[in-house]
């Protein structure tokens, strides 16, 4: 899987998911998150700029994730995303949902 | 909710907000940089790498800003975009917004008309509970009126209906003199008791109707309409309760309606009377309590939580209640709103005259959205490098058009505002002036159009706006949104890549232009050769030396024996004048375009091989004084016009006593074609009233003439000896002496009289004038079309010969001649509009039937009237064509070349 720039890739809400859950370690900038999910998807998931921060955007507007500005790890001025209360009530909301749909994708596929 | 107080902190700090994401996004790559810097990676490299992989940077901004402002933002964003592309294009966009602004505000003005005699709200409280109810009626022939009910019918309804309060007027058509110092005519309008509690309006002063003041034979009261109280009476609070004089007939002032009392008529009733006041106010009037007469127009008011639906089933019930005393009467009821135009008929004629002006005004608009259509795509080649700049940055083609489609809506936006402005202001004043000249010369009264505008005006202008700014603004923004990237890499982006796919689409548009251009003119040109018929034709009878008096309710308030003395002796007064030659009557004007159409058939045809057309009740010396020859047979005699009333025969039947009848010589032609028609007999009625049928006999044959209407013989056109309320008195020494010795003669027998005296001329000024509005009206029409059409060939000419300088400096190199560069140009130029000509010309013929009417006998294929308007238009794209292509012959082509 190559770069995704589009979220239309994944399942709708999925990459807020997966944004919210590589967030539940504490807090992380933008190219920790993508690092993140790359390595934790052994390599398979590749995020983009361009659906990232749309994304982040979105975490921020329903208030699921605060940001504050702090120093990366190179000394450099980053963002750093929080999760809060209400992104956790959501990812555990959420992940619900997407369990229940790739139950249901599963299904669909073994059927006979 | 805290979702958009999130989202209002963003707006707030939108800039701010903005540098923080770049930085963001910027400390995103150098993060990856180093980290593929510690992979291995040259720094330099590194740093190519990392933007390569970061992407669409624009875009992602673009689209985080999206998830805050949704598509709100980017509308605002297109809407500054385009203001400021204004502003860049001043001369550009004041013509295309001038351009919207005639096409746009003429259609709003016309709106504001229609609206005012057809859509308006009633102005009456809660009006969207009120109804008007008419009915059509069947199988039931001995009934006379249109739409209207009987008084019993009336009483039927108001008194079953559970769901609906109703109330019944008459038209406001009583001409009653107003007594006092100074005399005066105004009409009146009969109402049911509980008018103005259904209306829900009562009277500003004193009170409205009480149950005895509707009983039969009760002592007259009237309330006073608004207007006529301020300018007859000064506004004279104490008026309730005096008695005024109403034909002769003393009558108590009950109260003074409010100004915006309901009126669904064009025309304002001076006073409002109880139904049962009419036969007092006119001897004549028997409408009250005759069943057979249909003159009440039904007003409901729906109980609160009566539907439409349950009204029309409670009503259709009465009806049916009805139809079953009148064995074979079955009877259709109509309900809609109450606004003006109340009666289905009278709604009907006024949509299909609306629906003909909407059509030609609408043609004027198109023609403005083909042509700023046009300059837009002239534009939006120019614009292809700033178009192109924002597909490659990854605007698709969606956004593209919707940043196009919102310039020309901005730019409809600020046509339709100049446009409705300015139209509603003008058409105010061109109606008070353009009626009065529609409104025959004895017409007692201005009528009464409100064409103040309203929010249906409002919606109107806005959703035509709107509509106007995406018709003209897609297609041009559909094809200048083309994906042609390439040839903006190639940067030939002003080159001829899309030249010959845009020029075929200009090329039509002028097409379409000059068709319906070509349509307007050519109605123009036809009325403008009607009106001038006008002028030249003879209508076949001596208008000139003839008086025209109107005795039409000059004698209302007297019994029918004092009446028929004080007539007997005005017109033998005025034939002792001097000056006076002969004196004639008949129960219509000529051209008075008040007939009323009767049916004739020969015996022992069936009712439906009847024809229809106009019978005429005139004294002996009638002819005479219009100097009609009788062709055949004779004159009337003085006894036949004396003998009282017609004889009445059952259907079919011959007897004696039959009505001698002359006819004009068309109508004696389309009913014996060859035959002798003396002594024929022939069987009459009016169509309204298929029963009352009279046996005519043929005594004689008058020439042709245009009675009923300039420019028409009726093909059946039937004179029955009798008098009548029109007098025509047949001047020796001069119209003006007459005129005023007639006024003499009248004040000597009752200085109450009020008579309308006018030349006969005049009627033909009328006919005159309705010719004359509806040509300037066309002509008007026709003008801004051809001015629209001319700018816009103008304008697509002189664009494509600056994109083709370089051919054209070819060409010259090679030899051509400026004439040949010229002609060439205009062969081009010409193509379109020829084919648009054609497509119009055939669109008018097919069109110019509804005109027929105000043609005046100039028939719908008139050369004149059709070439005329043709070879005018194409002169004009001619002359456009020209003026455009010939910059182009002057250039020197060595420098044109030289430059490439």
């Amino acid at each position: 899987m190559g770069l995704t720039n589009t979220p239309s890739d994944l399942l709708p809400g999925t990459l807020e998911l997966l944004i919210l859950k590589s967030l539940v370690a504490g807090p992380k900038h933008g190219y920790a998150i993508v690092e993140h999910l790359r390595v934790t998807s052994r390599d398979v998931l590749h995020i983009g700029e361009s659906a990232l921060y749309p994304a982040l955007q979105r975490l921020l507007l329903n208030g699921w994730a605060r940001s504050e500005w702090g120093l990366s790890e190179a000394n450099r001025r980053a963002r750093f995303y929080t999760l809060t209360a209400a992104g956790r009530k959501q990812l555990a909301g959420e992940r619900a949902e997407f369990d229940r749909m790739v139950r249901a994708i599963q299904h669909v596929l073994e059927a006979m | 909710m805290g979702s958009w107080l999130r989202r209002l902190t963003y707006v707030l700090r939108q800039s701010r907000h903005d540098t923080e994401l770049r930085e963001e996004i910027e400390a995103h790559r150098a993060l990856r940089a180093a980290h593929m810097e510690w992979d291995g990676l040259p720094p330099e490299r590194a740093d190519d790498a990392s933007r390569r992989a970061i992407g669409n940077v624009l875009l992602a901004r673009e689209d985080a800003r999206q998830v805050w402002l949704g598509s709100w933002d980017t509308w605002w964003q297109d809407v500054r975009y385009g203001l400021r592309t204004f502003r860049r294009n001043p001369t550009f966009t004041a013509v295309a917004i001038a351009t919207l602004a005639l096409g746009i505000g003429v259609n709003t003005g016309l709106f504001t008309v229609i609206n005012a005699v057809l859509l308006r709200d009633a102005s009456a409280p809660d009006s969207h509970e009120l109804v008007s109810i008419s009915q059509t009626v069947q199988g039931a022939p001995d009934l006379v009126g249109m739409d209207t009910f009987s008084t019993s019918e009336y009483f039927a309804y108001r008194d079953r209906a559970q769901t609906l309060s109703v109330a019944a007027f008459g038209n406001a058509m009583g001409e009653a003199t107003l007594g006092g110092d100074t005399p005066r005519k105004i009409l009146g309008t009969l109402v049911s008791c509980n008018f103005f509690a259904v209306l829900r309006q009562p009277p500003v002063l004193g009170r409205s109707f009480a149950p005895h003041d509707c009983e039969p034979g009760a002592t007259p009261v009237v309330v006073l309409d608004h207007e006529l109280w301020r300018t007859a009476f000064a506004a004279d609070p104490a008026i309730v309760g005096r008695t005024i004089q109403l034909n002769r007939q003393r009558v108590t002032v009950a109260g003074v309606a409010a100004d915006d009392t309901y009126n669904p008529s064009p025309l304002r009733a001076g006073y409002i009377a109880p139904l049962t006041a009419g036969r007092l106010l006119a001897s004549n009037d028997t409408r009250y309590g005759n069943d057979r007469a249909l003159w009440l127009n039904l007003l409901g008011r729906r109980q609160a939580g009566a539907g439409v639906k349950q009204v029309r089933a409670e009503l259709d019930v009465i009806a049916a209640q009805i139809d079953r005393e009148q064995p074979g009467r079955s009877t259709r009821l109509t309900i809609g709103p109450a606004g003006p135009a109340l009666g289905r008929q009278t709604r009907e004629a006024a949509m299909g005259a609306a629906t003909v002006l909407m059509a030609a005004f609408g043609l004027v608009l198109l023609i403005a959205c083909a042509n700023v259509a046009n300059l837009l795509l002239a534009r939006g080649t120019a614009r292809s490098q700033e178009i192109g700049i924002r597909a490659s940055l990854g605007a698709s083609r969606a956004r593209v058009v919707r940043q196009l489609v919102t310039e020309s809506v901005l730019m409809s936006l600020g046509g339709g505002l100049v446009g409705s402005v300015v139209a509603v202001w003008s058409f105010q004043t061109l109606v008070a002036r353009a009626v009065p000249a529609m409104l025959p010369p004895w017409f007692p009264l201005a009528l009464s159009i409100d064409v103040r505008p309203d929010g249906q005006v409002l919606s109107f202008a806005v959703v035509l706006t709107l509509a106007t700014g995406v018709l003209f603004g897609l297609a041009p923004a559909l094809h200048v949104s083309k994906p042609n990237l390439h040839a903006f890499m190639k940067q030939d982006a002003a080159g001829t890549g899309s030249g010959r796919r845009s020029g075929r689409l200009r090329g039509t548009l002028v097409g379409v232009q000059v068709a319906l251009c070509m349509v307007l003119l050519i109605a123009a040109g036809l009325l403008l050769r009607g009106l001038r018929a006008t002028y030249t034709i003879d209508p076949g009878f001596e208008y000139r030396d003839v008086a025209l008096v109107s005795l039409e309710s000059a004698f209302d308030g007297y019994s029918r024996e004092e009446a028929e003395a004080r007539r007997r002796r005005l017109v033998a007064g005025v034939e002792a004048l001097p000056g006076v030659a002969a004196v004639a009557a008949a129960d219509h004007k000529p051209l008075g375009d008040d007939m009323s159409p009767f049916a004739f058939r020969l015996p022992g045809e069936s009712e439906r091989q009847a024809r229809i057309g106009e019978r005429i009740t005139v004294t002996d010396d009638y002819f005479a004084v219009l100097e009609l020859p009788i062709v055949r047979g004779r004159a009337f005699t003085a006894e036949e016009v004396r003998r009282p009333g017609p004889a009445v025969a059952p259907a079919g039947s011959m007897t004696d006593r039959a009505t001698p009848a002359i006819l004009s010589e068309t109508t004696a032609r389309n009913l014996w074609p060859g035959g002798d028609p003396i002594n024929r007999t022939l069987l009459s009625a009016p169509v309204d009233q298929s029963l009352n049928v009279e046996t005519l006999q043929v005594v004689g044959v008058v020439a042709d003439a245009q009675l009923s209407a300039l420019g028409r013989i009726d093909p059946y056109y039937v004179y029955v000896p009798g008098d009548g309320a029109a007098l025509l008195v047949k001047s020796r020494g001069g119209l003006a002496a007459t005129v005023s010795g007639i006024r003499d003669a009248a004040r000597a027998i009752d200085p109450t009289l009020l008579l309308t005296i006018l030349p006969l001329e005049a009627s033909l000024g009328w006919s005159r004038g309705i010719s004359r509005t509806v040509t300037t009206l066309f002509g008007g029409l026709g003008v801004l079309a051809l001015v629209l059409a001319s700018v816009g060939i103008y304008g697509v000419v002189s664009y494509s010969v600056t994109g083709r300088y370089r051919e054209i400096g070819v060409r010259m190199a090679l030899g051509a001649t400026p004439q040949n560069v010229l002609a060439m140009i205009l062969r081009q130029t010409m193509r379109p509009v020829i084919a648009g000509a054609a497509v119009g010309v055939a669109g008018a013929s097919a069109m110019s039937g509804v005109l027929t009417s105000v043609l005046f006998g100039i028939s719908p294929a008139d050369p004149i009237g059709l070439g005329g308007g043709a070879l005018l238009l194409l002169g004009v794209a001619l002359a456009a064509g020209f003026a455009a292509a010939r910059p182009a012959t002057r250039t020197d082509p060595t420098a044109t070349l030289r430059n490439e």
